[in-house]
């Protein structure tokens, strides 16, 4: 006797149906189970087991064997659960073929489902094939935000069973959660003073500009870089759908939250903990957790350099792309990444008050720390001193809010109009800077693409002198 | 090519006779007759010395006088940095060999000095290793063959110090750049303005002053009231200074660099 259930893996970014094949066989009290299960999956043959005896339905006294197909993709976690339990009573012809269906849940022994990482990939295949999907009760409404998707929550085994015996008709499916649309990010309006690098930061947003910040400690490098998902425009819900489903394939949960995601990983993280790694399905890092908001590298200069050049990937091509035996994992990690550094070991070198203890050697060699190719992708550079006290005050901030919406009109504007042209004042400027010794030859190139992102936050289809002025004093050397 | 002057020599520099026991120096480079003046301070300096040393050594090099110091890291390395952005006339008096650059780091200075007309001068035979224990013996030579002695930064102990009471005990005015009384790196000067040195406010008032010691300079210091400080600002200040917004600043800032008035170094814009 045989059935079939769906459920749904989570590969890269990705979601995968999987097929929960269950076959019963000679009368023997056996339970096998294949399809490169990991311990979590393999545990569900004691839960399933338990959970069907504790819903008051007698297992099959058959050899049971289930397979995960493809059987040559790693499983991983706790969804299978209800999958295999409903396969299992579907063979055993308790209730009907729930073929359709996309099922993920982790069942408890006494019966109850509980939500697992999947529920949302549950929701992104219920769009995709218009099949109805279960997922448990206390995370359906967050699943059912998926646009297209049709959620059905269950409380237990008992319940879903209830429910397919039912058919889908019996009842209608959880509506999507409401979502407060403020937002309770830290505002920009908090931090005294520092306009050069709020203005750096609002373009970093404008354009996506990865930014380094150098300074003191204390000056505010951390509450600064605190601050760029606020002033990100908000992410639209398919957005928020594939970053909360890269944060559900490492085992993180995150609701569909417009508010661009904030990473920042210590710099002892290891190289798997940055980009993604792992045995067995590869886990995404914090490149791929930043996808879409902020990577936020603080003490920079600590990082070891081997795990600042695994970012060079990401940073050029916006994804990572990891390779394991039998399966190769592509995460998406398009981020904006701020850096911030002291500008040398002790902290003080250019402070007004404080002497620096560093000799040369070491701030040269602390400054090398931060590699070439990686300093070659950050376009703006800025520092970030301390505040004086008697300067605290005077001309007040502006609110997140304020400059969230001069970076959401620019993003539009980029796309719609036919920006991105040079005036022949501007062109002239950026060939005399190369001329004169302020830049590379690719400089340049960035100092254009820097200048159009200004132009466009000034709503200014062309960029002109002014706009490259400004974009020439924030390439500050580092 | 090091050469040894005795001070019977015509070469010799004037000045160091003024010493109790005049050595023969070793030089490398150009000694001038002009009248030098010695910038010197500490190796630890803030941004504050660090702008201001700069900005001596500029305006010392503009007026046509030697600007002397000690190659040392810091204060004297930037006062000499300083004479040597204005292509002045720098001498750097070592507390090892006249051939061993110390701090080695200052290697490129060492060698732009040469070759830009200046002199590596020092008491000691090549190949002397820079030992602790010289520098004092040193700094009575910085003094000495210095008209004045300004002390830009320095802490409450430090060679600079000693500088200043040998120039005094030879009869060298001493003048001092006061500094925040609670900032550690200028406690020094302080004390020495107490003790009753001549406090001088920046480049132009050394000039003048020493205007009155040494005659007139021979060109006219650049003019106050630039739009730029000549000690340099951070460029997070420069908003406030020109009563801006950021965005304005900036554009100035960039502006300049292109017309080149100004530089950027560090995260400071410095005028040209």
């Amino acid at each position: 006797m045989y059935a079939a259930t769906t459920s749904v893996a989570l590969v890269g970014g990705e979601v995968r149906p999987v097929e929960v094949q269950v076959h019963l066989g000679a009368q023997k009290d056996l339970f096998k189970l294949s399809g490169l299960p990991d311990t979590a999956v393999r545990e569900a043959k004691d839960r399933v087991r338990a959970a069907i005896t504790s819903s008051g339905i007698r297992f099959p006294n058959r050899t049971v064997t289930v397979n995960l197909a493809p059987a040559d993709l790693p499983k991983a976690g706790t969804d299978f659960d209800l999958p295999i339990a409903l396969g299992v009573l579907a063979a055993a012809r308790e209730i009907p073929r729930p073929a359709r269906a996309v099922v993920v849940g982790e069942l408890a022994l006494d019966g109850s489902v509980r939500a697992g990482l999947a529920s949302l990939g549950a929701a992104v295949l219920s769009a995709r094939t218009g099949s109805p999907c279960l997922v448990a009760s206390g995370v359906a409404s967050q699943a059912a935000v998926v646009p297209g998707s049709r959620v059905f929550g269950v409380t237990s085994l008992a319940d879903a069973v209830e429910l397919l015996r039912g058919g889908e008709d019996s009842r209608s499916p959880t509506d999507p959660e409401v979502r407060e649309e403020g937002v309770s990010e830290p505002d920009l309006a908090d931090v005294q003073g520092q306009a050069t690098a709020k203005r750096a930061l609002e373009i970093a947003a404008a354009g996506g500009h990865h930014l380094l910040m150098h300074g003191p400690p204390g000056g505010g490098k951390t509450m600064l870089a605190r601050r760029l998902p606020g002033v990100l425009p908000p992410l639209s819900d398919s957005e928020a759908v594939e970053v909360a489903l890269i944060h559900s394939a490492a085992g993180l949960r995150r609701g569909i939250v417009t508010v661009p995601p904030f990473r920042s990983p210590h710099h002892t993280a290891t190289r798997p903990a940055l980009v993604g790694g792992g045995s067995g399905l590869p886990v995404p890092g914090e490149a791929s957790l930043a996808h879409r908001g902020v990577l936020f590298l603080d003490e920079l200069a600590e990082f070891p350099r081997a795990h600042l050049d695994t970012l060079r990937q990401p940073l050029e091509d916006g994804f990572v792309t990891i390779a394991r035996k039998g399966v190769t994992v592509r995460f998406p990690s398009d981020f904006h990444m701020i850096g911030a550094t002291n500008p040398c070991p002790c902290g003080y070198h250019g402070d007004s008050r404080r002497p620096c203890e560093c000799r040369p050697t070491e701030i040269a060699r602390y400054r090398q720390r931060i590699s070439g190719p990686l300093l070659d992708r950050i376009d703006l550079v800025v520092k970030v001193g301390r505040v004086e006290t008697m300067k605290v005050g005077g001309l007040e901030g502006e609110s997140s809010q304020t400059v969230r919406d001069r970076v959401a009109a620019a993003v539009a504007f980029a796309r719609s109009e036919s920006t991105g042209q040079l005036n022949s004042g501007a062109l002239a400027m950026v060939t005399r800077s190369v001329e004169v010794g302020l830049l590379t030859a690719r400089g340049a190139t960035r100092l254009a693409r820097l200048a159009r992102t200004i132009a466009n936050l000034a709503l200014d289809p062309t960029a002109d002198e002014e706009h490259v002025a400004e974009a020439l004093a924030l390439r500050t050397e580092w | 090519m090091v050469i040894l002057i005795d001070p019977d020599d015509d070469g010799y520099p004037v000045g160091l006779r003024d010493l109790e026991d005049p050595p023969p120096v070793h030089v490398i480079g150009h000694l001038r007759q002009a009248s030098g003046v010695a910038v010197v301070g500490t190796r630890r300096c803030t941004r504050y010395g660090t702008g201001l040393a700069n900005a001596f050594g500029s305006a010392i090099a503009n007026a046509g006088w030697t600007t002397v110091s000690g190659l040392a890291r810091g204060i004297d390395g930037h006062a000499h940095q300083g004479c040597l952005t204005s292509r002045g006339h720098a001498v750097a008096v070592l507390g090892s060999g006249v051939d061993v650059c110390y701090p080695a780091q200052h290697r490129e200075l060492y060698d732009t000095i040469v070759r830009e007309g200046g002199a590596i001068v020092s008491e000691y035979p090549p190949g002397t290793p820079p030992d602790r224990w010289r520098f004092p013996a040193r700094n009575r030579l910085i003094a000495a063959m210095s008209v004045a002695v300004v002390v830009v930064e320095a802490a409450e102990q430090g060679g600079a110090l000693i500088t200043a009471r040998l120039a005094a005990e030879i009869g060298r005015p001493v003048f001092v750049v006061p500094g925040d009384v609670d900032r550690a790196a200028s406690a020094g000067c302080n004390r020495l303005l107490k003790d009753g040195a001549h406090p001088v406010l920046g480049p132009a008032d050394l000039i003048d002053e020493l205007g009155l010691i040494i005659g007139p300079p021979q060109t006219t210091p650049p003019a106050v009231g630039s739009p730029l400080p000549i000690s340099g600002v951070p460029v997070e200040d420069l908003p406030d200074l020109w009563g801006v917004s950021a965005r304005e600043a900036l554009i100035r800032v960039g502006l300049m660099e292109i017309r080149g008035e100004a530089r950027k170094e560090g995260g400071m814009v410095f005028p040209n």
